[in-house]
């Protein structure tokens, strides 16, 4: 805070984003150069960039929180979000809830999977296709320190003289989710690297046996998990602050992560085709391309002011460096697969539309389509602009309207696929194994006509969900008759887990959507009033000032039990008013209180939003046994013998040690860990 | 009794859990869910309109000036009881522009982003349906003693190494 | 991986690169949608109201006057859309001050009106005593004048002619010169 206004935060944290982008450019150079001309001194020098970008990029970002925490107002940054009476901790989340810090969290969060990758393949650097596969994240990890440096800079100095800022988005401050969500769903959003840079190595090398997948699956799988409590988290964020009672809203910004996780589950089901029988191999290339590529092409969309979203950040210049990159990403991967094209086709055939391979192809036309759906719904305004001139706006409705015949085909396919066996089935078979799963259903749907469902689409959905509930359990239980405790680990047992809380975020969702009652109150003290069966009775008002802000505040009880508290804040900053809702959970349903219209302090009467909410809370534990699931699905499990002979070609036999470079390898050769288990 | 479930499971069970499926849809989808209070018309209706200011929220979901008196102003339409739902969404549509409509229109190049997902699926399932053909002649091709005594030696050669 | 199975289709060989191409084309022109966007356009200054008869907007003064816009027919009326809470309208108002006062001041001067539908008429009151401004300010608790006009954002202001038809609409603070050019301007206009 001198005249000249330099920070040593600011210095630092330049230093440490320059010393990042010369190592990763230097670590991409040398594993490149090393593959080309077989130099293994090169190759063993680039762990050391690795380690220094991930350190860099690791104490950039804790130089940051440090601004933060210290409140150094030298910063243009900490002018932004910062402010003297934050707390603490929202001090902390304040380093991501603008556009300069996100792009440090991702940075960071990328830099660490460049470092843990390393490390992890330290000793396989000979392999051209890791070589290669690193070369690719250390590219993204440079384009990413660039970014953090230039457009995005988050150490740039601010005016001089300034000594208190206006603070964190008043949205981002009242709730502790903030400090789990963002991150977490970038561990998820930014891992999709480390299986894009895998694929990208294995059209270079041309290695496109199904090696790689080994390699990569389990980070897929990993990046797929995170990213999926990323999206439930952000949800219940929604759920718990904004106040309008629902978890998702189709917003730019939630389909910016919901269409990586779209296309990323259709890769984790057709992966599982290549594995077995080496097929779809182009497709699942495209599939962690397109994922890869979405999400970029998301953060450019809600990072450039191009789409307006209420979590979207202000206009920055950083919408042409993303875009770029965007294109870069498509035409190298496009170029490549043109160019591999004489590799990739895949051997065999897929005997029967009905087999488990064949309900897999349905899955991801299902889950493209999907994708299709929601990237048009989000970009056409921008068409229609583009083309037009004229504003339009695609909501929620549209959204609404064509996911769901996508979800209730999804839930069939869910319901049938699980009990499919590979390459054909006969109907008596399906009659056989299907029968107890199908009933599952019908008794579900006897049990939401009983407690008072309607409507075609929400009974068909509650009836499709206990058939695939019936299935994933019955392979549950067939799993664990057989192995014990094993039958829940491994990929295809912790998948039924993994379905089952799918299941369960779908009728949460379903129910939630269809047979929500809401009623508006005028509420006074000692007037109870009676809504869907419940007494609601306002015991008491208070008002409260803070410097930045007067809000209101009232205590209801519900049943004449406990008090709730909804409250409704006005920033006098912005002007506008956030309301704080007050819900009960319950296992049967919530009750959602939410203040509508700030009246003057003391008033005895306010207007109170009552939001009755069935099997909300459903959706969170179904969220936390997709975790579990995912978790399951990642230990290994029972091999099948890599040596019996499928229909597939005989591709991935083990080679003992490292390969030869430059012998015909047929296919990568099955990685070392891997054999261990499974010889 | 293993033999009767058996023959249950085959086609008779499954005729009379289809009736009683169709049965409970059929009954469950024309039951009535009572009539809709005018907090939930004000709901349906204003989630259809776009906030005119903020950037993507449902006049439903924000809490700027701008929504509350479009909510008001509902609300009043609603309490009237003359006009429909869509007459009221057309009423503010005509005020604040076409924007403000978060159900695309069908008509002119509007219609595309109701059509293109369509096209989509058709384009996707008749790919499918072409794949699965070419795959059924690939599968009708029997391999030649040359190709099975590849498939041999590749399989007695990984057996060796491990 | 024998190749014999493949020879039997060549067709399938160019199948590949057709594939890619299309993909390119889309998104290529997917790409430079993008890349033409602007992001702007959002600050709606146009209004489908230009040109066309006023709607209804009937009010209650602070003072208890009742306001109908159609009986100002006959003089040029500036309407501004107004919240004490919102800190543009708060910097806006010393111009809107000034422009009563150069409007008053002349002969056939436009007739100014402050159209609020937040907070209390009390402290509204309070806070125009505090800062100045003597014209009428109309109370509009349901919010219908603004929604009859379109406001999206306060402040706005809006130009009506003395035949009650709608001539502009300016999203955002003004300064008193600007609308007094613009008032001129029209005045011309019309003749």
């Amino acid at each position: 805070m001198q005249a000249a206004n330099l920070s040593i935060n600011g210095v630092l944290g330049h230093s440490f984003l320059v010393i990042g982008l010369v190592a990763s450019i230097f670590g991409a150079l040398s594993l490149a150069y090393g593959t080309r001309v077989g130099d293994r001194r090169l190759l063993r020098s680039a762990p050391n960039y690795a380690w220094l970008s991930g350190a860099t990029a690791v104490a950039a970002f804790a130089t940051m929180i440090h601004a933060l925490v210290t409140r150094d107002f030298s910063l243009a940054y900490v002018q932004q979000v910062g402010s003297r009476s934050t707390p603490a901790l929202y001090n902390v989340t304040a380093a991501w809830s603008a556009l300069e810090g996100s792009i440090l969290l991702w940075l960071t969060v990328l830099a660490g999977y460049t470092t843990v990758i390393m490390r992890k393949y330290r000793k396989r650097l000979d392999d051209p296709l890791i070589a290669w596969a690193l070369v690719v994240m250390f590219v993204v990890t440079a384009f990413f320190f660039l970014l953090s440096f230039g457009p995005a800079d988050a150490f740039r100095s601010g005016a001089p003289g300034v000594t208190d800022g206006p603070g964190p988005n008043p949205l981002l401050q009242n709730h502790v989710l903030v400090l789990f969500h963002p991150p977490i769903l970038y561990l998820g959003y930014v891992g999709f690297t480390v299986p894009f840079a895998f694929a990208i190595a294995a059209l270079i090398t041309g290695r496109v046996g199904e090696g790689w997948l080994l390699v990569t699956r389990r980070w897929a799988l990993f990046a797929w998990g995170f990213l999926t409590v990323g999206i439930i988290l952000g949800g219940w964020w929604s759920y718990e602050v904004l106040g309008w009672s629902g978890v998702w809203a189709w917003d730019p910004v939630e389909n910016a992560s919901f269409l990586p996780w779209l296309t990323g589950t259709a890769y984790l089901h057709s992966v599982l085709v290549q594995e077995r029988r080496g097929m779809l191999r182009v497709w699942n290339l495209s599939l962690l391309i397109a994922t890869f590529a979405l999400t970029i092409l998301g953060t450019f969309l809600t990072r450039s002011g191009v789409i307006k979203s209420v979590h979207a950040f202000s206009n920055s210049t950083i919408g042409p460096f993303l875009l770029a990159f965007f294109g870069v990403v498509v035409v190298v991967s496009l170029s490549l697969i043109a160019w591999r094209g004489d590799r990739l086709r895949s051997p065999g055939a897929i005997d029967s539309p009905i087999s488990r391979e064949g309900a897999f192809l349905a899955n991801n036309v299902l889950f493209t389509v999907f994708a299709f759906v929601v990237l048009l719904g989000t970009v056409f305004p921008l068409i229609v602009e583009a083309l037009q001139d004229r504003q339009i706006a695609v909501g929620p409705p549209f959204f609404d309207e064509l996911s769901m015949p996508i979800g209730i085909a999804l839930l069939f396919l869910m319901a049938v696929a699980p009990v499919l066996p590979w390459r054909k089935a006969s109907g008596e078979l399906l009659r056989e194994r299907l029968f107890v799963p199908a009933w599952c259903g019908v008794l579900a749907l006897l049990a939401s006509i009983l407690v008072g469902a309607n409507g075609l689409a929400p009974l068909l959905a509650f009836g499709l969900a206990g058939f695939a509930a019936g299935a994933a359990g019955r392979q549950v239980a067939l799993a664990t008759r057989r192995q014990g405790w094993r039958g829940f680990v491994g990929r295809a047992n912790g998948g039924m887990i993994v379905h089952l809380g799918v299941i369960l975020v779908a009728v949460a969702l379903t129910a939630s959507n269809s047979y929500t009652h809401v009623g508006e109150f005028t509420m006074q003290q000692a007037q109870p009033v009676t809504f869907s069966g419940h007494t609601f009775e306002l015991q008491q008002v208070t008002a409260f000032t803070t410097p930045r802000s007067k809000g209101l505040q009232a205590e209801i009880s519900i049943d004449g039990g406990q008090a709730y508290s909804p409250a409704i804040t006005r920033y006098t900053t912005m002007g506008t008013d956030i309301g704080t809702p007050s819900v009960r959970t319950g296992f049967a349903n919530d009750i959602f209180l939410t203040l509508e219209k700030a009246a003057n302090a003391g008033a005895t009467e306010v207007q109170v939003k009552i939001f009755i909410k069935p099997l909300i809370v459903w959706l969170w534990i179904g969220g936390a046994l997709m975790a579990i699931g995912t978790v399951l699905a990642g230990f290994p499990g029972r091999r099948r013998n890599p040596l019996l002979p499928t229909s597939a070609d005989v591709v991935g036999l083990p080679v003992v040690g490292l390969p030869v470079v430059g012998l015909p390898v047929v296919g990568t050769p099955v990685p070392v860990e891997e054999q261990s288990a499974s010889v | 009794m293993t033999d009767k479930w058996k023959q249950l499971k085959q086609w008779p069970g499954w005729v009379v859990l289809g009736v009683v499926a169709v049965a409970l849809l059929a009954f469950g989808s024309i039951r009535e869910s009572g009539p809709r209070t005018s907090e939930e018309r004000v709901e349906e209706i204003s989630k259809q309109l776009a906030c005119p200011i903020c950037d993507g929220e449902s006049v439903f979901e924000s809490r700027n000036t701008a929504s509350v008196a479009i909510r008001i102003q509902i609300k009043a339409d609603v309490s009237a009881g003359a006009m429909g739902d869509d007459d009221i969404i057309s009423k503010v549509a005509q005020v604040y522009g076409a924007r403000v409509l978060l159900v695309p229109q069908a008509t002119g190049i509007d219609a595309l982003v109701w059509a293109l997902p369509v096209a989509a699926l058709v384009c996707a399932v008749a790919g499918l349906i072409v794949v699965f053909r070419r795959w059924k002649r690939a599968a009708d091709t029997v391999p030649t003693a040359d190709d099975r005594a590849l498939v041999e030696t590749a399989i007695r050669e990984g057996l060796d190494e491990s | 991986m024998s190749d014999t199975g493949r020879q039997t289709e060549p067709s399938r060989r160019r199948l590949a690169p057709l594939i890619v191409l299309a993909v390119a084309v889309v998104l290529g022109a997917f790409f430079v949608v993008l890349a033409r966007s602007s992001g702007a356009g959002n600050d709606a200054v146009s209004s489908f109201l230009i040109d066309k008869p006023a709607p209804t907007a009937v009010g209650i003064t602070l003072d208890g006057q009742r306001f109908d816009l159609s009986r100002r027919k006959g003089s040029w009326v500036v309407l501004n859309f107004f919240d004490p809470d919102c800190v543009p309208c708060v910097q806006e108002h010393p111009e809107l001050v000034e422009l009563d006062r150069q409007q008053t001041s002349v002969a056939d001067g436009a007739e100014l009106y402050t159209i609020i539908n937040r907070g209390s008429d009390e402290a509204v009151a309070q806070w125009f005593a505090d800062n100045g401004g003597d014209w009428p300010v109309v109370s509009d608790p349901s919010g219908s004048i603004s929604v009859a006009f379109g406001v999206a954002q306060v402040p706005e202001t809006w130009i009506i002619d003395p035949n009650g038809i709608v001539r502009a609409r300016f999203a955002g603070p003004i300064t008193a010169d600007f609308v007094a050019t613009q008032l001129q301007l029209l005045r011309e206009a019309t003749g």
